[in-house]
């Protein structure tokens, strides 16, 4: 247990928001995000390093509690059965490791991004492809990420081993959340929701501070669907217009409790004192390597100049 | 693969009722040790002493095991012996934290598991002509000639929670009791005297190795789980058949039902070597090794490591022999070695 001292506003934020249905905070319209502003002087770092104090005097490195927003697959598998410290620590050594060599940005449900794959069997020996992430998940070396697009009238997801070292480049083209953590529902929606050109820019965004959730309500084709989506409280999807019957068997099916079940919530989570603690440890080596990549493109830039 | 699945599933029409029948009066699993093992566990209650007397019965504990430096290989008076293709060395006790992925240099994943060499420490050795005369001795080389036998502790914990004749296998060598036993069957040229630390450098990088370990205890199942019958149909009208056996028996041939007949019942929990698995990487800070594939029994579970028996993966080269100590004039080792065909996740990424 961390002691009392640490209690800082961001801590209670964290405690607060753990106990929220989803992990992203939907009713807040954005998260910030701090990025960590370079300064000549190369001085405190003070907005993303909160360094504070406690009873003894010592500096006590605790990481902002975006870190698990950011880079959510630092976190293992609540599942207790499984869970190993040390195996733990050692998976984020190596998913360093990896980091290290390869940028791997920030990125949401939402986010349009472009990934760059070794292929034998291209033309090129590489494969690039652009899409929407609709899902992500695992933990640690095993992090992935579903890619959808729509290519030629047919619809094509690609899933992503994040820490896959054919994978030479990922870039995300647009970073934005959308109201839903998952958007499977894109399937059973008008093609036009998932097409994005292969050629895309990456765009610049207005504010770096925050990223911004698009609140785009999307069209579903008429059905049959894949799944139900009447039974699933999906946010971002335009009004669906069924017959009476689905909702009142969704009414039926739905367990309205279970965002009352703090144990359910807890078992489905890491505890907030063991996240701290996660990503403090991690938090200097991403830093380091995160401040690496800007010196890295601040020479690129000077050197086209 | 559904090829495969259909070769399984088909039922064969001859069955070896003998080998079954003797089989299936095996017993495979005890809840308690054998007779001739000292009682372990301490049975007596939580007694309510006193924090001063708790203080001093930790001081006498620290007084009896301290003045225990690291042991060097040069501490130890260790024969010279030489190793030979026919050596038997020692195996290491370890827990399996879990599984981990990994990629090949040409981009395949592999699963590969995570070994923990915990505290492992010789505590005596028994030449061949003494073990031969013990019960499991005798069994074993009934038509063979005798080995000897190693006997490994690991996991050193407070011998309070112990019992007395526990913690006096290990006085002898002044060892703190450990909370796992296991027995090596070693060739004498192998022999270690006690005391002596096994660690991950025991192996080496592209070695086979045997895991043996208690496979995941399921508890009682159905015979659907535990043989894979396939029931009954879920709906037509099947009345409370769907995850049944069926017949069991023909009523004509023997009239009887067979012993070793394939019933409900109790899996899992049971003794299993998975045998030839590769070592791709090894951490010596740590002391971990990453084995290629899976071992028996659940995360968090004891499992022993031995040289492989499969005969076209053993050693051609030698090991360490008997086994591995840290070089004399203090340089460490290579932290992390890893195998030739893994990717290293420090280096550049592939492009096939």
């Amino acid at each position: 247990m961390l002691r009392r001292a640490v209690l800082q506003t961001f801590r209670q934020g964290l405690a607060q928001s753990f106990f929220k249905r989803n992990a992203v905070s939907l009713s807040e319209t954005t998260v910030t995000h701090q990025t960590v502003e370079t300064s000549d002087e190369g001085g405190e770092k003070f907005v993303s390093t909160q360094k504070t104090g406690d009873e003894s005097g010592n500096t006590v490195i605790v990481a902002p509690p975006e870190f698990r927003f950011m880079y959510p697959e630092f976190l293992p598998d609540p599942a207790m059965e499984t869970r190993n410290r040390l195996k733990e620590k050692l998976e984020r050594m190596d998913m360093l490791q990896r980091r290290s060599v390869i940028e791997i940005p920030e990125f949401y449900t939402g986010s349009v991004m472009a990934v760059t794959v070794s292929d034998a069997n291209s033309p090129n020996k590489f494969a690039r492809f652009v899409g929407i992430c609709i899902q992500r998940g695992g933990s640690g070396l095993r992090a992935w990420f579903i890619l959808r697009n729509v290519v030629e009238k047919q619809g094509v997801e690609i899933l992503y081993e994040m820490y896959c070292p054919l994978i030479q480049k990922i870039e995300v083209l647009r970073l934005e959340r959308r109201l839903d953590e998952s958007l499977l529902y894109l399937r059973d929606a008008l093609p036009e929701y998932s097409t994005f050109p292969l050629d895309m820019e990456p765009e610049r965004r207005l504010n770096n501070l925050v990223v911004p959730i698009n609140p785009l309500k999307v069209k579903l084709r008429p059905r049959p669907w894949l799944e139900r989506w009447e039974r699933q409280n999906l946010q971002g999807v335009e009004d669906l217009n069924l017959p009476q019957r689905f909702y009142d068997k969704a009414e039926k099916v739905a367990k309205p409790w279970e965002k009352y079940d703090l144990m359910l919530h807890y078992r489905k989570t890491i505890p907030a004192e063991e996240q701290e603690k996660i990503f403090a440890e991690v938090q200097s080596q991403l830093q380091q390597q995160e401040l690496k990549r800007k010196m890295r493109r601040r020479r690129g830039s000077d050197n086209e100049q | 693969m559904v090829f495969h699945k259909r070769r399984w599933l088909v039922r064969r029409l001859f069955f070896n009722h003998e080998q079954i029948r003797t089989m299936s009066r095996v017993k495979r699993r005890t809840t308690h040790p054998p007779y001739w093992h000292v009682l372990k566990n301490n049975q007596r209650e939580d007694e309510k002493i006193s924090s001063d007397n708790l203080r001093f019965v930790r001081e006498v504990i620290q007084d009896k095991y301290k003045n225990k430096s690291p042991i060097k290989g040069s501490d130890l008076d260790i024969e010279k012996t030489v190793w030979d293709p026919k050596t038997k060395r020692s195996g290491v006790i370890a827990r399996n934290i879990g599984v981990q992925h990994m990629w090949e240099k040409d981009g395949k994943k592999v699963i590969c598991t995570v070994l923990h060499v915990l505290d492992n420490h010789v505590v005596r050795y028994v030449p061949p002509e003494e073990y031969a005369k013990s019960v499991i001795g005798t069994k074993m080389f009934k038509n063979r000639k005798p080995l000897g036998c190693l006997v490994v502790g690991a996991e050193a914990a407070n011998p309070d929670r112990f019992t007395r004749q526990y913690c006096s296998l290990f006085d002898e060598v002044g060892l703190l009791p450990k909370k796992r036993l296991a027995r090596f069957i070693v060739t004498p040229n192998a022999a270690l005297p006690p005391c002596t630390p096994l660690t991950a450098g025991h192996f080496v990088i592209g070695q086979a190795v045997d895991v043996y370990g208690k496979t995941i205890d399921y508890g009682f199942q159905g015979v659907v789980k535990r043989w894979g019958f396939k029931g009954g149909p879920a709906s037509h009208g099947a009345t409370k058949f769907h995850r049944r056996g069926g017949t069991i028996g023909t009523g004509r041939d023997k009239a009887r039902v067979w012993p070793g007949q394939k019933m409900p019942g109790h899996m899992g929990s049971e003794r299993r070597f998975n045998r030839g698995l590769k070592i791709v990487r090894i951490n010596m800070k740590y002391n971990i090794i990453y084995v290629k594939g899976t071992v028996p029994g659940p995360t968090n579970s004891i499992v022993q490591i031995f040289d492989t028996i499969l005969p076209r993966r053993r050693f051609t080269e030698a090991p360490p022999h008997p086994t591995y100590f840290p070089p004399e004039d203090g340089t460490l080792p290579q932290e992390d070695i890893w195998d030739s065909s893994l990717h290293v996740f420090g280096s550049p990424s592939i492009s096939v």
